[in-house]
């Protein structure tokens, strides 16, 4: 762990609680490093099998949720509570309501997140996507998450501030909408007190409809509106500017609230599933679209006037970068949700580029951007290399535009190969035809990710190396001031 | 940068600020610099939002869309009406009108291209194994389904393009079949399935004349042998000792009818002795095999998961297609 209340940051350590934001922030670096190294891995292995090494703790099938969980979770999770605790406090200029709690909820966290890959790599699984870990792991999130919703609202009902900030309520939103999510979607019953193993309350089209509620408002809430929250309060502190509209933000923050909830079904239209959720489904979607595209133009608006930031300012870059992926992928969402969009791109790869390019495109590229700003004010100096961050830049922004362009073309060519006849009504092609096409874009995809993995690492050097100047300050500083008291005394 | 830590966040309420456009603030601050422009919502936002939500109430009229009690709303009658042949439990065809829905669409996809290829399936049931072959348009028809069927049934095993895994699953492109290659052959094998299987033999010779059996297999198919060894194992091959002839044929090639391999014909189904490099480890394969004998030989049988136009037309495809049918 970094130096901890070191001289130079006593004063505002006394203020505010920085020491869990910069254990937060240390391990959104480090997980986001692992995670993609994992999601790196795995991309290989479906380009080339062999890489399996016929060992079944490293499989797809087992790495693959250790990738999610370790991205989303571990990198996506680190960041919000990293983030939500510093701009809660500085918002409300009140210091966290219980540090012993906020305390908790690192290292709860951070145990979940390794039990939970843990548990996939050794074969449990409740077989939900985002949702694979086992109850006794479930059970020790849920704890968390109460620690960090009493937290959360202890500091806001301390906030010296009339008014909550507008960050603010997307990060309540989320840890509001992430306990219910998690709850309801984890009822399960284990088969025995110390067995991991165990059955969902619900079955057949019930299981379904309540995992893909889960897992669409786990992007809902998890992925967009505490990404959003961040973003608020980054973008106007990066450009030095007002947010362009009070009332914009207002509106698309409860339309958001409101519409996303009704959405899930459409992971599941042309199944089983009733066909009017299926049409609610599709249709809120679409109602989805300019809610969502709220937060992009109130945050790309923010900017207007200081438009030349983005040539000078790589973290501003990035923070609008990070907005117009969302932008974009946030129209490709309602679209892909169409019934008859879907019949096209539903088991292609074009889901999985889509959801990469919100990943990556939105959720990494704004918090990179987020913690470019963060870290020289937590650790009171300069970042050790702009030109890093610009390389940093430039290495996502190619690797994110190759991943998501091989998927578009493998899973488009899917769906179309897929659904090929010829002249005497037989499948022009069989599964495996498929298979063999989108062979080389899974090579794209992982060079793509590679590229992206690197700026990554290259991200995790410079702060390395900030930190250590900044902890390396930090004691010069205290060292003098201590010889300082001593003279005087 | 540092300065930001320690100085003090603004104050609460201040007068509207103004920005470079003239668009005042909210009046609140946080943290010191963070203010809100009264902006209005930008007009096309707005009349994108009202366009969204009329393209919902327009796909609500023709999907099923809200629950009501029991049931939920169907559409516009008239607007959205589908009608599709659907084949019931005991085999009739009934033909329904209903709404769109994502199974009435699905089937009225699915009738157009099975009526496409009803006729041709017609024809292959209709028309005798050695006929087909000599209809070249039939032909064309069975090539295109049967790859197809191939691929996504039987080349899992079998391998894309029939040549099959020595040791797994054998060759269907070249002329040697195990189970028979005539038409009603190669379909029963598809029909029911296959089951190799050929007993041990540690219990009952000795190793040495396991040996010997080796070394006289060898001969057969003209691979590095030791001739002494190899014409004790000929007796033992012939007699009761161990009793080979029974299934193999007194000729070593085989009887069809039980599936048992041809040894003289230099194909190796279960060890790939042709590429193994030293004499040493042909006799070493070949000793394994009799010795552990072989129970890995399993085709599943194909009645149940495919229709019998299906496996007729497989059939042609396997005995035609891939080539090397007799």
């Amino acid at each position: 762990m970094a130096a901890t209340g070191t001289a130079a940051t006593v004063s505002s350590n006394e203020q505010y609680n920085y020491d869990i934001v910069r254990k937060f922030t240390i391990m959104t670096l480090v997980w986001g490093a692992i995670g993609m190294f994992v999601g790196v891995y795995i991309a290989s292995e479906l380009a080339f099998p062999v890489l399996n090494f016929d060992n079944p703790y490293i499989t797809f099938g087992r790495l693959r949720p250790v990738h999610t969980g370790a991205v989303i979770f571990g990198f996506g999770g680190s960041a919000l509570f990293a983030t939500s605790y510093y701009v809660v406090q500085r918002t409300c200029q009140a210091r966290l309501f219980s540090d012993g709690l906020a305390n908790f909820t690192f290292w709860g966290w951070q145990a979940a997140i390794v039990f939970a890959a843990l548990g996939n790599m050794f074969g449990y699984s409740q077989g939900r996507e985002y949702a694979e870990m086992e109850w006794p792991i479930d059970l020790l999130i849920l704890f968390v998450w109460v620690a960090y919703l009493t937290v959360f609202v202890g500091t806001l009902m301390k906030r010296k501030q009339p008014h909550i900030y507008v960050a603010n309520w997307f990060y309540l939103a989320f840890i509001l909408a992430t306990a219910l999510l998690h709850v309801f979607n984890n009822l399960a019953i284990p088969v025995e007190l110390f067995s991991m193993k165990s059955y969902s309350l619900f079955a057949g089209v019930q299981d379904a409809m309540t995992q893909w509620w889960y897992g669409h408002n786990a992007v809902g809430f998890f992925l967009t509106a505490a990404f959003l929250g961040m973003m608020y309060y980054f973008v106007p502190k990066q450009a030095g500017r007002p947010v362009y509209s009070y009332r914009l933000s207002v509106i698309h923050f409860w339309a958001i609230i409101f519409l996303y909830m009704w959405a899930g079904s459409h992971h599941l239209h042309w199944t089983a599933i009733p066909d009017w959720t299926s049409t609610l489904a599709a249709t809120f979607s679409i109602m989805l679209l300019l809610p969502s595209w709220g937060g992009m133009i109130n945050g790309i608006l923010t900017l207007s006037g200081a438009w030349d930031k983005l040539r000078t300012d790589p973290v501003m870059r990035f923070l609008i970068v990070a907005l117009s992926f969302y932008g974009m992928s946030t129209f490709e969402g309602p679209m892909m949700s169409l019934k008859d969009v879907n019949a096209l791109s539903h088991y292609t790869d074009w889901t999985v580029g889509h959801v990469h390019s919100g990943a990556l495109g939105w959720v990494a590229m704004i918090t990179f951007g987020s913690l470019y700003h963060l870290v020289p004010r937590l650790w009171n100096t300069p970042m050790h290399s702009l030109k890093m961050i610009n390389v940093h830049f430039w290495l996502a922004t190619i690797g994110i535009l190759l991943y998501i362009t091989a998927m578009w073309i493998s899973g488009i060519m899917q769906g179309l190969m897929w659904r090929a006849f010829d002249d005497f009504g037989n499948l022009q092609y069989s599964f495996v035809e498929s298979v063999a096409a989108a062979h080389p874009f899974y090579i794209m995809r992982a060079v793509g990710g590679a590229f992206f993995l690197a700026g990554m690492i290259l991200m995790c050097y410079n702060m390395y190396k900030t930190i250590r100047k900044g902890s390396v300050e930090a004691t010069a500083e205290q060292q003098i001031e201590g010889k300082l008291s001593a003279n005087a005394a | 940068m540092s300065q930001e830590n320690t100085k003090d966040s603004g104050t609460a309420e201040q007068k509207p600020v103004f920005s470079q456009g003239g668009v005042p603030t909210t009046g609140h601050s946080w943290d010191g610099d963070i203010r809100e422009l009264t902006n209005p919502l930008p007009r096309w936002w707005v009349w994108a939002f009202y366009i969204t939500a009329i393209f919902t109430v327009v796909y609500w009229l023709f999907y099923p869309a809200w629950p009501v009690g029991n049931t939920y709303t169907k559409g516009v009658p008239g607007l959205n009406s589908i009608t599709y042949t659907a084949t019931q439990v005991d085999g009739t065809e009934v033909e329904k009108t209903t709404h769109w829905n994502m199974r009435s669409k699905f089937m009225v996809e699915m009738n157009e291209l099975h009526a496409a290829q009803k006729q041709w399936f017609d024809k292959v049931a209709a028309t005798p194994y050695e006929q087909i072959a000599q209809d070249a348009e039939l032909m064309q028809f069975v090539t295109s389904a049967g790859k197809t069927l191939f691929s996504d049934n039987c080349a899992p095993c079998h391998q894309a393009g029939g040549q099959g895994v020595i040791g797994f699953a054998p060759n269907l492109t070249d002329d040697h079949w195990q189970y028979g290659g005539a038409y009603e052959q190669i379909e029963a094998t598809i029909v029911h399935g296959r089951r190799g299987y050929m007993p041990p033999f540690k219990e009952i010779i000795s190793d040495e004349e396991i040996g010997q059996l080796a070394n006289y297999v060898l001969n057969l198919s003209g691979e590095p042998h030791d001739a002494g060894s190899a014409s004790s194992g000929a007796k033992l091959f012939q007699t009761n000792t161990a009793g080979c002839y029974a299934c193999h044929g007194a000729d070593a090639k085989g009887i069809e009818g039980i599936g048992s391999a041809n040894l003289t014909d230099k194909i190796w189904l279960w060890a790939n002795i042709p590429e193994m490099s030293t004499p040493e480890e042909k006799l070493k394969a070949v000793k394994t095999i009799i010795s552990g004998g072989l129970n890995r030989g399993v085709m599943p049988p194909w009645e149940d998961r495919l229709k019998p136009d299906q496996i007729k037309l497989l059939t042609v495809y396997v005995h035609q297609g891939l080539g090397g049918g007799k």
